[in-house]
C-alpha cells in the first residue's frame, strides 16, 4: 500500500513538481512587479490630474469677483459630491470666513503646488470622507483672503484596488490550473520511472538477461534507461567472464583430483585390511570425494543456469512426484529421529523436467533433515493455493533463517554463520535455486526461530 | 577372461582404463581413432567396448549408431568431457549402454564394465530366480527369503536388493545403485545410499554373522 503522505512526498521531489514550483513562484514576483509598477504609475499620473485640476480650479476662482467665487464654489461641492470636494476661506490673518474647511491646515503653503494631507487635519466631523488623504491647495485672493480646496483621492484609491484585485485573480487562474496539469504532466514520468522499477525487479534478483525499457522518445529518461542498459551489459559480461573462470577452474582442477584420488584407490587396493594407514587413506578419499563433488555441483548449476530451453518437459505429478521423494528420504529422516511427513493434494500436473524436479526437491528435503534437530520433524507438501497455482514446501523445526539470510541462501557456497561445521558444500539450494528458474517456479522461504519453511510457488497445467 | 576394446585418443585416459581393467582381470586392446574404432568393434571377440564421445576420425556418436545399425549388441559405456544431462540422452539414445563423465574415477569406470559384461551374459536366458548364497529372490512372487525365512521388504527396498543380487560379488558404486534403483543422476550425497543400505542389512542379514552386504573401500558395496 502507498501512504499518501509519502505519495505526496514523491509528487514534490519529482524533478517536473520542483521546477514548477521555481516557476510559480518567479511568476508570482514577476506579476507583482509588472502589475507594481502599472499601479504606481496610474496613480501618480491620477494624482499629477488631481493636482493640475485643483491648480486650475484655484486659478479659475481667482479670477472671478467674490459673489460669483462664492456661487461657484457651492455648485462645486454640490456637483462633485461623490468625489468629494471641501473648501475654505480664510482672511488675510487666517481666520475662517465661510466653507466646510473650518481652520487652515497646518502645513500647507499658500501659492504653492497642492499636498497631499491626511484627511483629518482637513475636515473633521460628519463630512470628513472615507479616504485617508485628501489633496490641498492654498492660493491668496486679490484681496488678501487665503482660499482652500482639497479634493479626495478616492478615484486613485479604486484603481489601486482594481490593480490589486487584477493582480490576485490573475494570480489564483494561472497557478492553480498550472499546479494541477504539472501534477498531471508529473504523471506520465512516474508511470515510466515504475515500469522502469519493475523492469529492474529481476535484475536485481539476479537475472542480468533483463533490460530497461526505452522508449522512442529520446529524452532523459531514455537516455539514461539506455546508459543503464549498456551497463548492464558490461556488467553481464564481466559476470559471464568470472562464471566462466570458476567453471574452467572447477572443470580443470577434476582432472588432477581424480587422478589423485584413483592413486589413493590403488594405494588402498594394495594394503591389507588390518594396515593402520588404511583408515587414513580413506579419510583422504572421502575429502577428495567431497571436493569433486564440490566442483560436479558448481558445474550443474552452470550448466542449469546456462539451459534456456524447455526440452524433456513434460506433464507431471506433483503428488507422485512428492510420494518418490518421501520414499528415498524416509529412511535417513527415520536415522536422524526426525519424522518426515508427506501432504500432498491429488491431481496436481505441472509442466516440468521430472528430474530436475525430483532433485530440487531431494535437495530441499535432504538440507532441511541435515538442519533439523533430532526428535524434530520435517513436512513435504504439495498445496492448491490458487485455481492454476500450486505451493510445494518443505517445512521444518530446525533452528530457522534470520530474516536478513533469507534471500542469501539461494547463493553458491551460501552456510548460515551458525551452522559452518555441518557437512555439505553449501551448493544444494543453488542448484534448486538454478532449478526453480529454468521452471519459472517463484522460490519462496519464510518461517522464524521454531522452523523454515523453504518452497515455490507453480504454476498448474489446466485440465484440456 | 573378458576381452574389452578401448576407443580412446587421449593417452592418459587410456592407459588409465587398461591398467584398471587388469587389476580386475580383463585385458584390454586399445584403437586411438573412430574409424579404426568402428572397423574393430565388428570383430566378435570382444565383451565390452568403452567408446570416447570426441575421437578423431569419427565421433563416438555416429560410431555406436553405426555399431547398433549393423545388428552388433556389444555392450559400450561411453565416456565424454560433456557432463550435460542432455548429451548423456543423446549418447544411450544413440545406442550407448551406459555413460561416464571426464574425469572419472578408475574403479567407477571397471564397476560399470562388469556391470554391463554381467548384464550382457544375462541377457540370454530368462531368469525368473536370483540366488546368492542361501538369499533367494523370487522376481515373480516378488518374495525374499533368507534361508528359508521370509523377509519383509518395502518397495524400495526390494528393488535394491534386486538390483544387488543381479550382480552379486560385485562392487556396485553409489552413484550407480543411485541410477539403477532410483533412475536418477543427481548428486544425493553419500549418506543416502548409506541409510538405506543399512535399513535393507537389518532385514536381510542374521545377527551374529557378517554382513551378506559388503561396504568396500572408497567405492561402493558388494552382495557376496
Amino acid at each position: 500500500m502507498v501512504n499518501p503522505a509519502k505519495n505526496l512526498s514523491i509528487h514534490w521531489r519529482a524533478t517536473t513538481s520542483r521546477l514548477l514550483l521555481a516557476y510559480g513562484v518567479f511568476f508570482v514576483i514577476w506579476g507583482m512587479v509588472l502589475l507594481g509598477s502599472i499601479y504606481w504609475e496610474t496613480l501618480h499620473y491620477l494624482e499629477s490630474r488631481t493636482d493640475m485640476q485643483l491648480q486650475q480650479q484655484i486659478t479659475y476662482l481667482r479670477s472671478l469677483d467674490r459673489e460669483h467665487m462664492l456661487i461657484a464654489l457651492n455648485d462645486y461641492v454640490i456637483l462633485e459630491r461623490t468625489n468629494y470636494n471641501a473648501w475654505g476661506l480664510f482672511d488675510a490673518h487666517g481666520k475662517w470666513e465661510y466653507g466646510d474647511i473650518l481652520q487652515f491646515p497646518t502645513g500647507l503653503m499658500v501659492d504653492s503646488a497642492s499636498v497631499r494631507l491626511p484627511t483629518e487635519k482637513v475636515v473633521g466631523g460628519p463630512f470628513a470622507p472615507p479616504t485617508p488623504t485628501l489633496s490641498v491647495i492654498a492660493a491668496h485672493l486679490p484681496d488678501g483672503e487665503v482660499l482652500v480646496l482639497a479634493h479626495t483621492t478616492r478615484i486613485a484609491a479604486r484603481v489601486g484596488s482594481i490593480i490589486l484585485h487584477a493582480l490576485w485573480w490573475g494570480l489564483s487562474f494561472t497557478l492553480v490550473p498550472g499546479l494541477i496539469g504539472g501534477l498531471i504532466l508529473n504523471r506520465g514520468p512516474r508511470r515510466r520511472i515504475r515500469q522502469i522499477e519493475s523492469a529492474t525487479q529481476p535484475i536485481m534478483r539476479g537475472d542480468l538477461r533483463q533490460r530497461l525499457p526505452v522508449g522512442k522518445r529520446g529524452d532523459e529518461l531514455d537516455r539514461l534507461a539506455a546508459i543503464v542498459n549498456d551497463m548492464l551489459d558490461q556488467i553481464e559480461q564481466l559476470m559471464g567472464e568470472v562464471k566462466g573462470v570458476c567453471d574452467s577452474i572447477a572443470h580443470d582442477l577434476r582432472t588432477p583430483l581424480t587422478r589423485l584420488r584413483s592413486q589413493l584407490y590403488r594405494v588402498q587396493q594394495q594394503m591389507r585390511e588390518e594396515d593402520p594407514n588404511a583408515a587414513l587413506i580413506e579419510r583422504c578419499t572421502t575429502d577428495i570425494d567431497e571436493v569433486l563433488a564440490r566442483f560436479r555441483a558448481l558445474l550443474r548449476i552452470s550448466e542449469l543456469e546456462d539451459r534456456r530451453r524447455r526440452e524433456g518437459f513434460v506433464a507431471v505429478d506433483l503428488g507422485r512426484t512428492l510420494q518418490q521423494v518421501y520414499e528415498l528420504y524416509a529412511p535417513l529422516a527415520e536415522d536422524q529421529q526426525q519424522h518426515l511427513v508427506l501432504e500432498a493434494d491429488q491431481g496436481l500436473i505441472v509442466q516440468a523436467d521430472p528430474d530436475l524436479l525430483f532433485e530440487a526437491l531431494g535437495n530441499l528435503v535432504g538440507n532441511a533433515i541435515k538442519f533439523t534437530p533430532p526428535g524434530g520433524h520435517v513436512a513435504l507438501r504439495a498445496i492448491r493455493t490458487g485455481p492454476d497455482v500450486a505451493h510445494i514446501e518443505v517445512a521444518d523445526s530446525g533452528p530457522g533463517i534470520p530474516e536478513e539470510q533469507r534471500q542469501a541462501v539461494w547463493q553458491r557456497f551460501y552456510r548460515g554463520d551458525g551452522n559452518r561445521e555441518e557437512a555439505g558444500h553449501g551448493l544444494g539450494l543453488s542448484i534448486v535455486a538454478a532449478i526453480a528458474k529454468l521452471h519459472d517456479f517463484e522460490l519462496r522461504i519464510d518461517g522464524d526461530e521454531t522452523g523454515t519453511r523453504m518452497g515455490m510457488d507453480c504454476r498448474l497445467q489446466l485440465p484440456a | 577372461m573378458p576381452h574389452i576394446l578401448v576407443i580412446e585418443d587421449d593417452e592418459i585416459t587410456a592407459r588409465e582404463i587398461v591398467l584398471e581393467l587388469a587389476v580386475h582381470g580383463i585385458s584390454a586392446d586399445r584403437v586411438h581413432d573412430g574409424l579404426q574404432g568402428l572397423q574393430r568393434a565388428r570383430e566378435p571377440h570382444y565383451d565390452a567396448i568403452t567408446l570416447d564421445l570426441m575421437l578423431p576420425g569419427m565421433d563416438g556418436l555416429s560410431l555406436v549408431k553405426q555399431l547398433r545399425d549393423s545388428g552388433i549388441t556389444t555392450p559400450v559405456l561411453m565416456i565424454s568431457a560433456l557432463g550435460d544431462v542432455d548429451e548423456r540422452v543423446r549418447g544411450l539414445r544413440a545406442g550407448g549402454d551406459d555413460y561416464l563423465t571426464k574425469p572419472f574415477a578408475p574403479d567407477e569406470m571397471a564397476a560399470r564394465i562388469e556391470v554391463l559384461l554381467r548384464r550382457h551374459r544375462q541377457e540370454q536366458p530368462a531368469q525368473t530366480k536370483l540366488r546368492v548364497a542361501d538369499l533367494e529372490l523370487d522376481m515373480i512372487t516378488r518374495i525374499a527369503r533368507r534361508g528359508g525365512r521370509e523377509l519383509t521388504l518395502l518397495p524400495t527396498e526390494y528393488r535394491l536388493l534386486e538390483f544387488l543380487m543381479r550382480y552379486p560379488g560385485q562392487v556396485l558404486t553409489r552413484a550407480m545403485i543411485f541410477e539403477s534403483v532410483w533412475g536418477l543422476r543427481f548428486d544425493p550425497g553419500t549418506n543416502l545410499i548409506d541409510v538405506h543400505i543399512a535399513r535393507l542389512r537389518r532385514k536381510v542379514d542374521i545377527d551374529g554373522e557378517p554382513s551378506l552386504i559388503r561396504t568396500m573401500r572408497g567405492s561402493g558395496y558388494r552382495l557376496g
